[in-house]
């Protein structure tokens, strides 16, 4: 398969000697603003082309193998849109390049010294950097996915039959998002005190609805030292009880989902975990887009008149959003642990906000079983709370299940910013103290 | 009048809308759903026909005065089980009939023992109730009062008389035969049978509460919650080792229903102080827990019932008949005496053997019950608590040495070691905790529970009152394992929990009599496991589930197989079984070759505890446990469930 790698190309090389000397301030501005001089560009592919089923083949390369399937099956259409900085708080980049070149890894993966806040490696990643997978991990850990701190309500998910379009389940849920540590944008900085255990990010759901798990509240708290295992905890509405989670858990399809807990923001767990390997770097179609100039549901009223993100293609499962070229990093994860029940994710990380727009997973006989795409918007053109938050918005996310068919597709109305984010949310007690 | 305030506090409520509306527009939630679930039970058929309708509602204030947020729940339940129309004859004003009572060894002279002529006073066959041979003081005119009919002989489902003791039970709703009923715990009526939730404790009101917290410095808070609610202490399922601030409705389904759908919601005050983290805490928290609701014991249900855990609500009705009425006793008179054999039926007269009455505590200060807990999260991600709890026992102690009448001269006093009591509800204190960690090594979380109490009351034949209070030490450890069994499913695993409960009485006695063991029929240390296997299939839209509970020392056992099926969001269909095996009935001292009456019951002098004579009824069902009790109640089940 031809792919337009960049690898450690010419136009990188400056990047690729940096490693050894140490990153330079023109690595974070390449890092954070890679469109400013010049945007992708992949043969034939340009704004207000659709890519389906009938035209996809020349496009082959600028998509991944699962995508580029789901295409050629006729199972869903790509509008392509124009290539969109999508530019991150200036405290963030700020951050990284006030603490440039002062992160190491450490011996073993999941070590880490010297970060403080920032993208801890803003430099180039390099095919013959052995732990080159590894710091794009970290990277991704260290993301402003939802700045300091955010939410997303509601958030509803749909299980569908990827075949007849059935909708079968549909959830709500409430998701809470905090950094406690490496926060750059709202007080408190840098981080939340006291926290005695270190923790790094703490993850809050509850369902809404329907009556069957209502009250369901999972917490997950992850520790600043990723060798420690996250402690996550089930408050079950029916049994009234906070029970704590087994680590086999965060692994097992998530209240019936096609999604695991591990899976949630592409990857929910320690890098500790897993075996990163840096794959390369291409142009290719990813979904960022202006929420507000996309064709959207009214499947839901909201009060305030938000509209989701439309669904539709094979049995319901795919987004009807824009996609855009953007250089991605391709990365790939493999288990640590033999029982775990993937073989390998294969992300596709977007260069300049680190986030994981595809992810194909792979079963344990290493043969596709999921296609995950998680959509973004560019934080302007979403709600008005959330312009110039300087974080790429989810938007929907997609998980398609190729082997049984089916899928669990997700939509949001996420809100930026610290006000339905509590500390106080992020606690066991919390969840015991509820309906 | 307190939930109308509520209300017009929260203002018109037919705004309803979905819980997808944001915070900040302040619309009811309101949820409804009916269900109807239907039992049928071996050699008895239909054993519930329960229709619940119940609606759940709730109300987001937000910040309001003082509180940083505010809301407000309430929950409505009214159920009607037609059971007890359907099968009247069973369950209903039918139910019941004339009972005849073993009266002796069948041919066995005991003439000599009553200073008959010989071969006057034989053992027979059953006799009659109230026709018995032996008629005591003022027992002649007990079918007056005390007709043979509408009665069961108690323990009849489960076991034969054997030679022990047993006696007729009304079992008819208590607006049909009043007899045996006890004021305030068990007489109900058909109607208040069929629909228990409308009941002069305003059942119907499940649950009713403001939550609100009101933020104080530093990032601490106090958060309450004031009203009708559930509290849940501890870290287990199915075992009440720290979970016992609500006392248990058992008549819905024995003990396999799910514990928020039978605990009975009290009028609390909850006071958490939320202080968060510290230095060495990741979380901390007390609460204070304030039962200022009028007491209420577990709803064991009168004798007449589908479900009567333990058959206690029998012993108690055919006991309180006993006293009211009088009645006939079997193989009572003279036992032991032959060698170690039953002995004759017997008649007693009004107020000498049975349960007086039932001591309910009444609302004061004093009466209410107080729990305290610290719970936290060490920095090591240790999870625990440390609880205390006040409160009153929710199952009845039976304690004897009350005032009643000497059958055999009909003067009144006290005398030891006589069937004779009131039913009493001791104050009990607790002190616990509660861990749980994650075990990586095994892929498990282990969770912990333990607590010791002062001032539960056991039965104790070898006490002159009958009854002996113990500490008790209860604890749990339960192991929850995601699992994956390829075999029947490759994508999702199966939850394996594994729980072992054991309680231990510190206090404990027994002894050797000439006839047999005395003393407490409790076990001193008993333990009870369980196993619970649940699987999910088609996107958790199908999840098959095995539930087995062992009882060691009663060495009975449940399986209880079940299939939930989601058919959509609003509609689930729930096929299940519930089979016993194992040890049913056993036997234990029944006190009848004790000597209350010395010169009459036996030799002169001083009275004396029982020699040891047992059989089933009535202290064999504290050796047989639930499980045991219940052992021919296999049932299958369906359920279907509809959200409006």
């Amino acid at each position: 398969m031809k792919r337009l790698w960049m690898g450690c190309s010419l136009l990188a090389a400056v990047a690729c000697s940096s490693i050894a000397f140490g990153a330079t301030d023109a690595d974070v501005d390449r890092s954070f603003f890679p469109y400013r001089t010049s945007v992708p560009a992949f043969p034939g592919v340009k704004p207000g082309l659709v890519i389906g089923k009938d035209n996809v083949e020349p496009f082959r390369n600028a998509v991944d193998p699962a995508l580029y399937q789901h295409l050629k099956d006729g199972w869903l259409e790509i509008p392509v849109g124009p290539t969109t900085s999508l530019d991150l708080h200036p405290n963030y980049v700020d951050a990284t390049r006030k603490n440039l070149n002062k992160v190491k890894l450490g011996a073993q993966p999941g070590e880490i010294t010297g970060f403080v806040a920032g993208r801890p490696f803003p430099e180039e990643p390099d095919l013959s950097d052995p732990r080159a997978g590894e710091k794009l991990a970290w990277n991704f850990k260290y993301l402003i996915n939802y700045g300091d701190n955010g939410a997303i309500t509601p958030f509803y998910w749909t299980f569908r039959d990827l075949n007849s379009g059935k909708i079968e389940r549909r959830l709500n849920f409430s998701f809470h998002f905090l950094n406690y540590k490496h926060r750059v944008i709202e007080p408190p900085l840098p981080e939340v005190t006291p926290n005695p255990s270190q923790l790094f990010r703490g993850i809050y759901a509850k369902v809404l609805e329907p009556l069957d798990v209502k009250n369901t509240q999972l917490l997950i708290q992850r520790f600043s030292d990723d060798l420690k295992r996250d402690d996550a905890y089930l408050y079950l509405g029916c049994q009234r009880r906070v029970r704590r989670l087994a680590t086999g858990q965060v692994t097992d399809a998530f209240l019936g989902s096609d999604l695991m807990v591990e899976d949630f923001e592409g990857y929910n767990g320690r890098i500790s975990d897993m075996v990163w390997t840096y794959k390369g770097t291409a142009n290719m179609l990813a979904p960022f887009f202006n929420h507000n100039e996309q064709k959207l549901s009214d499947e839901f009223k909201e009060p305030d008149g938000y509209k989701f993100i439309a669904f539709g293609g094979k049995g319901g499962c795919f987004p009807i959003v824009s996609w855009q070229l953007r250089k991605m990093y391709v990365l790939e994860a493999k288990p640590v642990e033999a029982g775990h029940p993937i073989s390998k994710r294969v992300y596709y990380v977007d260069s300049q906000t680190f986030t994981m727009s595809r992810t194909l997973i792979y079963d344990r006989k290493g043969e596709l079983w999921k296609s995950f795409t998680v959509g973004k918007s560019l934080p302007d053109h979403h709600l008005p709370e959330n312009k110039g938050s300087g974080a790429p918005v989810d938007d929907f996310f997609s998980m398609v299940d190729v082997q049984s068919r089916h899928c669990t597709t997700g939509q949001f109305k996420a809100h930026m910013g610290g006000k339905l984010t509590p500390v106080s949310l992020f606690s066991v007690q919390n969840m015991r103290g509820g309906d | 009048m307190l939930l109308l305030g509520s209300l017009a506090v929260l203002g018109p409520f037919p705004a309803v809308a979905t819980a997808a509306e944001p915070a900040g527009a302040n619309p009811w939630v309101v949820d409804v759903f009916y269900e109807n679930d239907i039992h049928s039970r071996r050699d008895v058929g239909l054993a519930k026909f329960r229709n619940t309708l119940q609606m759940e509602a709730a109300r987001k204030l937000g910040a309001t005065g003082p509180f940083s947020d505010l809301g407000f729940n309430v929950k409505l339940r009214g159920t009607f089980d037609a059971v007890h129309r359907i099968k009247d004859h069973r369950f209903g004003n039918q139910a019941g009939g004339s009972v005849s009572l073993e009266n002796g060894v069948p041919g066995q002279d005991y003439s000599a023992l009553f200073g008959a002529p010989p071969g006057t006073l034989l053992g027979t066959g059953p006799v009659p109730h109230g026709e018995a041979p032996i008629a005591l003081f003022n027992s002649g005119d007990v079918l007056l009062n005390n007709p043979n009919e509408g009665m069961v002989v108690l323990g009849s489902q489960l076991h034969e008389t054997d030679g022990g003791v047993a006696f007729g039970v009304p079992v008819r709703p208590c607006d049909t035969d009043s007899r045996g009923c006890l004021k305030d715990y068990m007489d109900a009526s058909r109607q208040e049978l069929e629909s228990p939730e409308f009941n002069h404790r305003l059942d119907v009101l499940r649950e009713a509460y403001f939550a609100g917290t009101l933020p104080l410095s530093d990032g601490k808070s106090l958060f309450l919650k004031i009203g009708k609610q559930q509290v849940v202490w501890g870290r287990t399922d199915l075992f009440r080792v720290l979970d016992v601030i609500n006392p248990i409705d058992y008549s819905r389904n024995n003990i396999y229903d799910e514990m928020q759908d039978i605990r009975i919601p009290m009028w609390i005050a909850q006071f958490e102080y939320r202080m968060g983290a510290s230095e060495s805490f990741q979380d901390r928290n007390f609460q204070v827990v304030w039962n200022f609701d009028k007491f209420r014991p577990h709803t064991l249900v009168q004798c007449g019932s589908p479900n009567v855990i333990l058959d206690a609500g029998c012993f108690f009705r055919g006991m309180k008949n006993l006293w009211d009425n009088g009645g006939t006793v079997a193989n009572f008179a003279g036992a032991g005496a032959i060698n170690g054999t039953p002995g004759l039926a017997t008649t007693f007269g009004p107020n000498q053997i049975g349960i007086r009455e039932v001591n309910l505590p009444g609302w004061s200060l004093d009466n209410t019950q107080l729990g305290l807990k610290f719970e936290g999260v060490t920095k090591d991600a240790l999870s625990f608590s440390v609880n205390f709890l006040t409160y009153r026992s929710q199952l009845p102690s039976l304690r004897g040495g009350i005032t009643s009448v000497h059958p055999f001269t009909g003067a009144t006093g006290t005398f030891p070691y006589l069937i004779a009591f009131d039913l009493d509800f001791p104050r009990v204190n607790l002190l616990g905790g509660s861990l749980d960690i994650q075990a990586d090594s095994i892929g498990s979380v282990i969770r912990m529970e333990a607590a010791i109490t002062k001032g539960e009351e056991f039965p104790s034949t070898m006490q002159p009152r009958l009854f002996k209070q113990s500490k008790v030490v209860r604890y749990v450890i339960g192991l929850d394992r995601p699992t994956f069994i390829p075999l029947l499913n490759k994508d999702r695993t199966f939850l394996i929990s594994g729980q072992i409960f054991g309680q231990h009485l510190l206090d404990h006695e027994q002894a050797d009599g000439p006839l047999g063991r005395v003393g407490m029929p409790d076990w001193k240390d008993n333990w009870i496991g369980t196993l619970l296997v649940k699987g999910w299939y088609q996107n958790d839209r199908l999840s098959p589930q095995l539930l087995m509970a062992y009882d060691v020392r009663a060495r009975a056992g449940a399986v209880a197989p079940s299939l939930e099926w989601l058919v959509s969001d609003n509609l689930k269909l729930t096929f299940g079984a519930n089979i016993k095996a194992g040890t049913g009935a056993r036997k234990f001292d029944d006190d009848r070759t004790a000597n209350p009456f010395p010169g009459f019951t036996g030799p002169p002098g001083q009275a004396t505890m029982s020699a040891g004579l047992g059989g089933y009824e009535p202290l064999g069902r504290f050796r047989s446990g639930p499980i045991g009790m219940a052992i021919n109640e296999d049932f299958v089940q369906f359920a279907l469930r509809y959200k409006f």
